[in-house]
């Protein structure tokens, strides 16, 4: 979290408190930068710039955006003149760094890099808080998947054997599987993080609303959101409400200990606030994940294969459906495991299980724990924020191939 | 009208006078989105957002090299920062721009016209209190109801300037019925005033609660009724494929019902707009008929590469260059068939009404899955309730599977506008 003395924000907070703006809880000025640069056969083939910056308003019940991040538009935004706004600046969106810089060559199979920075800051209880992020390096690939990384590190998903030229289908019904850390993060992603999100708590439309201090998972498995962690996407030195960045432990050796929520929820929960993040500056501010780190107490020291029927190595997306307690992980790479071998790859199909039948099926938990670059981009009423994760290998029943 | 316009010429004339003298062709485009957006919760708790998007983008091209810069902003200044940020992007590539000649308008901008916020709160109001608490079975979880309105300009060096406009409306619905899963509604319009409350509500009320309990069906082959909403992400999906596909579709067996147009000028379909992305006029584009595959959508460049028709570029948005992609689709019946004359065609399939949850894509493979809620057809006759059957194939399958039409044509707005009846496909595979 800093404090900028020199950018005039708490002169603007000040005098934004002055003018007692009916109903207002906060301000939100972001600026962002990014470039693109599209590959084809790996080369560069085009770079593209966009430079963004804009205002929001929240009051009770009505939040207003606008682009534009200047004394008009946010006087505007505001219902007050600009005359009653003092100057301020905001940092110059940066030059663009050189992808040639961090990467020497590309492989074929990426379409495009993209690099992002941002700043934002919030005006609340007459003092300003600027919010730093880690800038983001996105990979783009030719089949429309993404990876997430922070830059200047590129992401390093799968590694990217060329598909056979049929892929066998997956035998349909219950199954063992093993999955690879990239897979485990969206497992937990959807099986804790999202239903511990404090609108849903709060409306009582999470199957854990109610449940702390039960044991969700049967695994003696640790998860923590941290948005400390400024090495992974999701990371933040203070929320979009200007609240200071902490490590908030969600579930402690399978037992739920914690939730996710931003100001409101947080008042109506009983839990302490941090985790609201804004998509953007037209989307207000919600509970939602940042960098789940998964972590076991008594890990395996190599993935089970032996035990299990399919090794599930990356996943496209998950989906919780909060009504049914349904999980859905749409498998893109997976392998038939024989002997404790890879047989076949596996054509891509989907995994579904319920919150219940995960949680009672994590088996085993195994080394190496690894950061997961995919999916990255976590949507949610159509709106994305940047996440990360590192997680462990998992042996998992209680799930069915569809 | 005269605001926006204002404020979109004075963003071309920043842009243009930054690149001025620079060696370059160039083009600019502004685009100014004003929306309003109502959520009701199912606690009466609302919640107003309203929005405005402003930005300008630049694409030039000179000496063998070319560049692209978007930037937002409140106005003059948005321009600049495009332009001057697009000349630093410009490397070896080849010129994108069309040439002046082509460029055009096919009609006139419509009039901006700012979404009416109280208009909007009692269209949400009216709504929710036909599904209110009670005697329906169902409660209504979420209610959301968007307005909104854009206007957008595109200048090029070469003094061509066109101006457009367009506006739409839409609410969406989250129902919980007493057992069962949740139902998500979507309708759209041109207008608010086109958004009947009455309509709404009960065509939502009785589709939640056609089929709240019943088995998933067998693995099997089966004839399928999409219902138009279940139909529409399908068309946008099969649209997006066809642009995309790489290398003529000339084996691919298409039925002769197949007619999809993009039909950019309008009158059909939910969006017409005068021109299209690079600010060529909007003409319609036949993408199936006849049993074939007819044309695909292009940009400039790309048709100059394959040796096709340009004209298919859109820009949803000033943050990407224009792309091809669809516009406006629609799918028109020919014949359109009543509800019952289509059920009379099936022996043994399904009629899926509801959707559950997007359309799963595989770009690469060409393959798709939707999930919705259905009712098994036997011998033309509703049978049982089946709250959710997933279809799945592949696309290339899809183009020859259609066999009939209905004459419900309903639009929706996706990635795309989309306008279709309820289609009959033959022998698609029930997961």
């Amino acid at each position: 979290m800093e404090r900028d003395e020199r950018s005039g924000l708490a002169e603007l907070a000040a005098a934004v408190a002055r003018e007692r703006v009916a109903g207002l809880v906060d301000v939100y000025l972001e600026r962002r930068a990014e470039a693109f640069w599209r590959l084809a056969g790996g080369r560069i083939v085009a770079r593209e710039t966009l430079l963004r910056e804009g205002a929001a308003v929240r009051r009770a019940g009505v939040f207003a955006s606008s682009d534009g991040l200047d004394r008009p538009a946010l006087a505007a935004l505001l219902g007050i003149t600009s005359r009653a706004l003092p100057p301020f600046a905001a940092p110059r969106f940066p030059e663009a760094p050189a992808l040639e810089e961090v990467a020497a060559a590309w492989p074929p199979s990426w379409s495009g890099v993209r690099w992002r920075w941002s700043w934002a800051a919030v005006l609340a209880r007459r003092s300003a808080v600027a919010i730093a992020r880690p800038e983001l390096a996105e990979v783009t690939f030719r089949d429309g998947r993404r990876a997430l990384a922070c830059w200047p590190a590129l992401p390093q998903p799968e590694l990217e054997a060329p598909p056979p030229a049929a892929p066998t289908a997956a035998r349909p019904g219950p199954t063992r599987a093993l999955l690879a850390p990239a897979a485990t993060a969206v497992l937990i992603h959807e099986l804790v993080g999202h239903p511990l999100e404090g609108d849903l708590l709060r409306r009582g439309d999470s199957p854990w609303a109610g449940r702390s201090g039960e044991r969700i998972l049967a695994a003696a498995l640790s998860v923590t959101d941290d948005p400390t962690r400024s090495d992974l996407p999701g990371g933040f030195s203070a929320d979009d409400e200007g609240e200071a960045a902490v490590a908030r432990p969600l579930v402690a050796g399978g037992v739920l200990v914690g939730a996710l929520a931003d100001r409101g929820a947080a008042q109506a929960l009983g839990v302490p606030p941090g985790n609201a993040r804004r998509a953007g500056v037209h989307a207000p501010p919600r509970p939602r994940m940042s960098n789940l780190i998964v972590a076991a107490a008594a890990p395996l020291s190599e993935p089970p294969r032996g035990d299990a029927e399919i090794e599930v190595v990356s996943v496209s997306s998950g989906t919780l459906e909060p009504a049914s307690g349904a999980v859905l992980l749409h498998v893109r790479t997976a392998f038939a495991l024989r002997g404790g071998r890879r047989r076949q790859r596996l054509a891509p199909f989907t995994l579904a299980g319920t919150l219940a039948s995960l949680g009672r099926g994590i088996l085993a938990t195994a080394e190496p724990a690894a950061a997961a670059p995919e999916p990255g981009w976590c949507g949610k009423d159509g709106e994305a924020v940047p996440t990360g994760a590192i997680a462990p290998w998992l042996l998992l029943e209680g799930v069915a191939v569809r | 009208m005269r605001a926006a316009d204002d404020l979109l010429l004075a963003a071309l004339h920043s842009a243009g006078e930054a690149l001025a003298g620079r060696g370059v062709r160039f083009e600019a485009f502004a685009r100014l989105g004003e929306s309003l957006h109502v959520q009701r919760e199912r606690d009466g708790a609302l919640e107003r957002r309203t929005s405005r998007e402003f930005g300008v983008a630049c694409r030039v091209a000179g000496g063998g090299r070319a560049g692209f810069a978007a930037a937002s902003g409140s106005g003059a200044r948005a321009g600049r920062d495009a332009a001057r940020a697009a000349l630093a992007t410009m490397r070896p590539a080849p010129d994108p721009l069309p040439p002046r000649p082509l460029l055009g308008s096919s009609g006139s901008a419509l009039p901006f016209r700012t979404p009416d916020a109280g208009r909007l709160d009692a269209l949400v109001e009216d709504v929710a209190g036909r599904l209110a608490p009670g005697h329906h079975g169902l409660a209504l979880v979420q209610l959301r109801g968007l307005a909104g309105a854009s206007a957008a300009a595109i200048a090029t060096g070469e003094g061509f300037h066109a101006l457009a406009s367009a506006g739409g409306a839409v609410l969406e619905l989250l129902l919980a019925p007493r057992e069962g899963p949740w139902r998500h509604f979507h309708f759209a319009a041109a207008a608010l005033a086109d958004l009947d409350p009455a309509a709404v509500a009960e065509r939502a009320r009785e589709a939640a609660l056609l089929a709240t309990r019943g088995r998933p069906p067998e693995r099997q082959l089966a004839d399928v009724i999409l219902a138009p909403a279940v139909a529409a992400p399908l068309v946008a999906a099969l649209a997006q494929w066809l642009t995309a596909a790489a290398g003529p579709l000339g084996a691919a067996r298409v039925a002769r019902a197949w007619r999809l147009v993009d039909d950019r000028p309008g009158p059909a379909g939910l969006l017409p707009l005068p021109w299209d992305g690079e600010g060529l006029p909007a003409r319609r584009i036949e993408l199936i008929a006849g049993g074939e595959v007819r044309e695909r959508l292009a940009t400039w460049a790309e048709a100059q590469g394959s040796g096709g028709a340009p004209g298919g570029a859109v820009r949803p948005s000033y943050r990407h260059p224009p792309h091809a992609g669809p516009a406006n689709l629609v799918v028109l019946p020919e014949p359109a068939l009543r509800q019952e004359e289509l059920f009379a065609r099936v022996q043994r399939g399904f009629y899926l009404v509801v959707p559950a949850g997007a359309v799963r894509l595989d770009a690469a493979g060409g393959r798709f899955e939707l999930r919705a809620a259905a009712v098994a057809v036997h011998d033309g006759r509703a049978a049982a309730a089946h709250p959710l059957v997933t279809v799945r194939g592949s696309l290339r399958r899809l183009l020859g599977a259609l066999v009939a039409t209905g004459g419900d044509s309903e639009s929706f707005s996706l990635a795309c506008a989309v306008t279709t009846p309820s289609l009959l496909l033959r022998r698609l595979e029930i997961a």
